[in-house]
């Protein structure tokens, strides 16, 4: 009988050692605890490295680790040449250099770990971890070492690695965005610099200034500020003369003349050593429209990568049977007809349908569905499906971009490049506001040049420097980034910061059902026991059978939080998703449904078949236990409603939001669900494609649609959707599709992130007013001839700072948000 | 005050160093990881050696 004390803490990862998985191994001569043989087949192979300075790290920065990610399985396919073509970059020595994308690197410590262990095989020239991005860099000779055993050494150590060719996923996006950097840090430079000449031109406006110097402090800005317009502004000119061919006006276009007519003005002015130069307004004003445009580029995500990550899902090797034996070959070369054997672990390369053998198939990157799906001759199976148990041949019938996956891929693809841009608010106002200043420019100079000619330029001029639009060019991105950085302390992680403004008035809110509206974990939700069992002793005996399997089921009852200990379990046994047998104290125990113990000769009593029946017309499984031959009771095991979720469709409902619900569960299973939640619409037996086929009816009926979801099923709907929310708990595809991500799985924070979004659409409509108004009030200034230069350095950033406080402001506002649903 | 016409151009090349050193830094990669090397520089002792203890 092994006793469990209750606060126990693996020795790996700190974690609190929960008695369904917990394992005991022995460290350096002590027997230590683990929460899962993962973590203690990682802490073993770090000590037989002789890297055990890691938890000292480790504990030194108090940092804290968690279990280790799944291993990548078929590690060997990455020696191939074709496979590694795609993204190992070959040096012209022989030497090889790859990106890694590594799972489970938490801090420093991790980095250290990382480098030294595989700094100590043979072969490795470098191994170098980006910690911010979680990549690594290694390089090795491809004789002394293979790939796949790098692979290998970083899965015993508690990483997955993944290859990641960077290039290919977001070069052009980073380069863009570092060109965008280069331009920005040089006008920076410039507005700096000039800062100090300005200073001293105004200066001697007030106490009188040699006319020489003035020349020369002329002279000198506009040494700065020509190669500042140049290579700084260049893509506003480039972009305003393009909008000017394709007949639209860009807020490129009033920036570029402003930029420029100024400039011109001034330089005229230097060239003829007279008057006033506004050479700072050109420099600054780049410079704080330059912020706002990065800051933009910033919130801005890669759509590409979602598209990547599925394609990762797609095995890349098979084993075909030929009458010859076993082949591998890449997936590419499967035809229709081929035969291909999947051995337990592996994932099925093709659609097909299984030939020979019998096993468990793990669909839920399909249909979010937790519990396999049983598979026997005749059965379809679906490529990127895992196969659990047993060995099947697949007869192949589709391969390549016919697959159910690859077509998610395409739904995916073709739903982020439907997503047309939707005109931001600033967007909209822009042409009217161009039109407006050049209008009334133009009226400026015609009526000043009937007086004189210098007047009426400096007038017409002064009118475009003072609408310069640097409060409109920061309105959106600071609002934007003031609030995902709210957001983000909040556990509300907001990837694309324009979404933030569609959020703001959405009106249909669809939830995907397992795993999100619910945990999508299996958990003993009641039991019933009969003949004087107790129910705890009834769970204790299933639970010490149970804890022997890893079928989502008896980690559901070995889990069990009434479960106090585990009694020693002999001749555990399983009938192929059926029931288990084992033998508990002496006494043979079976679980299972009613068909396998019935089977097994146990009298099952006749009211059992009313609580079964109960039970799976809620959708959820009941195990009947059988003790020495007879019945003793039912567990009802289900997947459980996530906390707060019937709270967050209160507080939707109280938004006025309509809400529905995708699954691909029957009606009958909905139904239940929905007498616990209250009023929303359904729409049951969902595929993957259907899914973003209802949100784009949704939309075709004029709804502006928010989605939530979890699984790779519901990636398409995701993108489709106006905003696509993925829970934090969720694959890695439905975050990369999705707008928002909910770190903590918190459902209530939905609600939250739309008044967040409500927020900052508020914001940036006031924004859009103070810059406005700002421009009402100066305009005439301008248009009257009113305007120096010392005015107008003092009130352009104004106008700048207002919007920016403004922004800022926002972080004060959704603290009284949080306080009203906490 | 002739001064300025040495100093100021003088400091406006001080500033053009600087941005190209910036330039330089982030083609190089240098800003790509802001957290690892200030913890790296400091594993790099082995912790086990008692020379290196205090």
């Amino acid at each position: 009988m092994a006793a469990v004390g209750e606060s126990t803490r693996c020795f790996h990862c700190g974690l609190s050692a929960e008695v369904a998985t917990r394992c005991e191994g022995e460290i350096q001569g002590v027997v230590r605890s683990f929460c899962c043989s993962g973590c203690r087949a990682v802490c073993e192979a770090i000590h037989e490295a002789g890297l055990e300075g890691f938890y000292e790290r480790l504990q030194r920065r108090e940092a804290t680790l968690m279990p280790p990610p799944e291993a990548p399985a078929d590690l060997d396919q990455y020696d191939l040449p074709e496979i590694q073509s795609e993204f190992v970059h070959s040096m012209p020595d022989g030497r090889r250099e790859a990106h890694l994308l590594v799972e489970g690197i938490h801090c420093a410590a991790c980095v250290w770990l990382i480098e030294k262990a595989l700094g100590g095989l043979p072969g490795v020239d470098f191994a170098e971890v980006n910690l911010a991005q979680q990549r690594l860099r290694v390089q090795w000779g491809q004789e002394e070492v293979a790939l796949s055993a790098i692979l290998r050494r970083l899965a015993a150590l508690g990483y997955a690695a993944v290859p990641y060719d960077t290039e290919s996923r977001e070069g052009l996006l980073r380069r863009q965005n570092r060109k965008l950097l280069f331009r920005m840090a040089f006008a920076g430079f410039g507005a700096m610099n000039i800062m100090w000449i300005s200073i001293a031109l105004y200066a001697g406006a007030f106490t009188g200034i040699d006319v020489e110097q003035r020349r020369f402090f002329h002279w000198v800005s506009f040494a700065i500020a020509a190669p500042v317009l140049l290579y700084s502004g260049w893509g506003f000119t480039v972009s305003a003369l393009r909008g000017l061919a394709m007949r639209y006006l860009t807020m490129d276009l009033p920036i570029t003349i402003g930029a420029w007519t100024t400039f011109g003005y001034s330089a005229y002015q230097t060239l003829w050593g007279r008057g006033e130069v506004y050479f700072d307004t050109v420099v600054t004003f780049l410079f704080v429209i330059l912020v706002g445009r990065y800051l933009e580029a910033m919130a801005k995500r890669s759509a590409s990568s979602a598209t990547v990550r599925l394609l990762e899902l797609q095995p890349r090797m098979a084993t075909r049977l030929t009458a010859a034996g076993e082949e591998r070959v890449p997936v590419r070369k499967l035809v229709a007809g081929d035969r291909v054997l999947v051995r337990p672990g592996d994932k099925v390369p093709a659609d097909g349908t299984v030939a020979e053998g019998r096993s468990h198939v793990d669909e839920s990157m399909l249909s979010g569905e937790s519990l396999p799906v049983r598979k026997q001759v005749g059965d379809k199976v679906s490529a990127g499906t895992v196969n659990s148990d047993g060995s099947l041949t697949v007869e192949v019938a589709v391969t390549g971009s016919g697959t159910v996956l690859s077509r998610i891929i395409h739904l995916v693809e073709a739903a982020q490049g439907s997503k047309a841009d939707v005109q931001q608010l600033a967007d909209r106002i822009v042409p009217w506001f161009v039109l407006t200043t050049l209008i009334l420019s133009a009226i400026t100079f015609l009526f000043w040049f009937s007086k004189d000619f210098d007047t009426a330029l400096l007038a017409a001029t002064a009118v475009l420097i003072i609408t310069c639009p640097c409060a409109l060019g920061l309105a959106t991105p600071m609002a934007i980034t003031v609030s995902a950085g709210v957001g983000a302390r909040r556990g509300v992680l907001v990837r694309d910061g324009r979404a933030l403004e569609r959020l703001a008035d959405i009106t249909h809110v669809v939830f995907d059902k397992t795993g999100t509206l619910t945990e999508g974990k299996m958990r003993v939700v009641d039991a019933v026991a009969v003949d004087g069992m107790e129910v705890d002793r009834l769970l204790t005996l299933a639970a010490s059978v149970e804890r022997h399997f890893r079928h989502p089921i008896a980690q559901a009852v070995a889990g069990d939080g009434r479960v106090k200990r585990y009694l020693d379990c002999q001749d555990a046994q399983s009938f192929g998703g059926l029931g288990v047998s084992g033998r508990v104290e002496g006494q043979p125990v079976l679980l299972g449904n009613r068909h396998f113990l019935e089977k097994q000769r146990v009298e099952i009593p006749r009211e059992v078949s009313d609580i079964q029946q109960r039970i799976e017309d809620g959708m959820g499984v009941a195990v009947l236990v059988a003790v020495d031959g007879h019945y003793v009771g039912v567990l009802h095991v289900q997947d459980r409603l996530r906390d707060g979720a019937d709270k967050l469709l209160q507080m939707l409902r109280g938004q006025k939001l309509a809400v529905t619900l995708l699954t691909g569960d029957s009606e009958r299973a909905a139904a239940r669900l929905v007498d616990q939640l209250g009023g929303m619409r359904v729409i049951a037996h969902m595929l993957p494609e259907d899914k973003s086929k209802a949100i784009t009816a949704l939309q075709q009926q004029g709804e502006r649609v928010l989605m939530i979801g979890d699984g790779i099923n519901d990636a398409p709907a995701l993108a489709q959707a106006d905003v696509g929310i993925a829970m934090g708990s969720g694959t890695d595809v439905s975050m990369q599709c999705s707008d928002v991500v909910l770190i903590g799985n918190e459902l209530p924070k939905v609600s939250w992130a739309i008044r967040l979004g409500r927020q900052a659409l508020r914001t940036i409509r006031q924004n859009i007013a103070i810059s406005l108004l700002y421009n009402m009030i100066l305009v005439p200034a301008a248009m009257a001839a009113m305007v120096t230069p010392v005015f107008a350095a003092i009130a352009m950033p104004v106008s700048s700072l207002l919007v920016i406080g403004n922004a800022i402001l926002i972080r004060q506002r959704m603290r009284g948000e949080e306080l009203r649903w906490m | 005050m002739d001064v300025i016409y040495g100093l100021i151009p003088g400091m406006i090349l001080l500033g053009l160093v600087s941005v190209a050193v910036f330039f330089w830094a982030v083609r190089n990669g240098q800003y790509e990881d802001m957290d690892g090397p200030a913890h790296r520089i400091l594993d790099d002792d082995d912790l086990d050696d008692p020379d290196t203890k205090p």
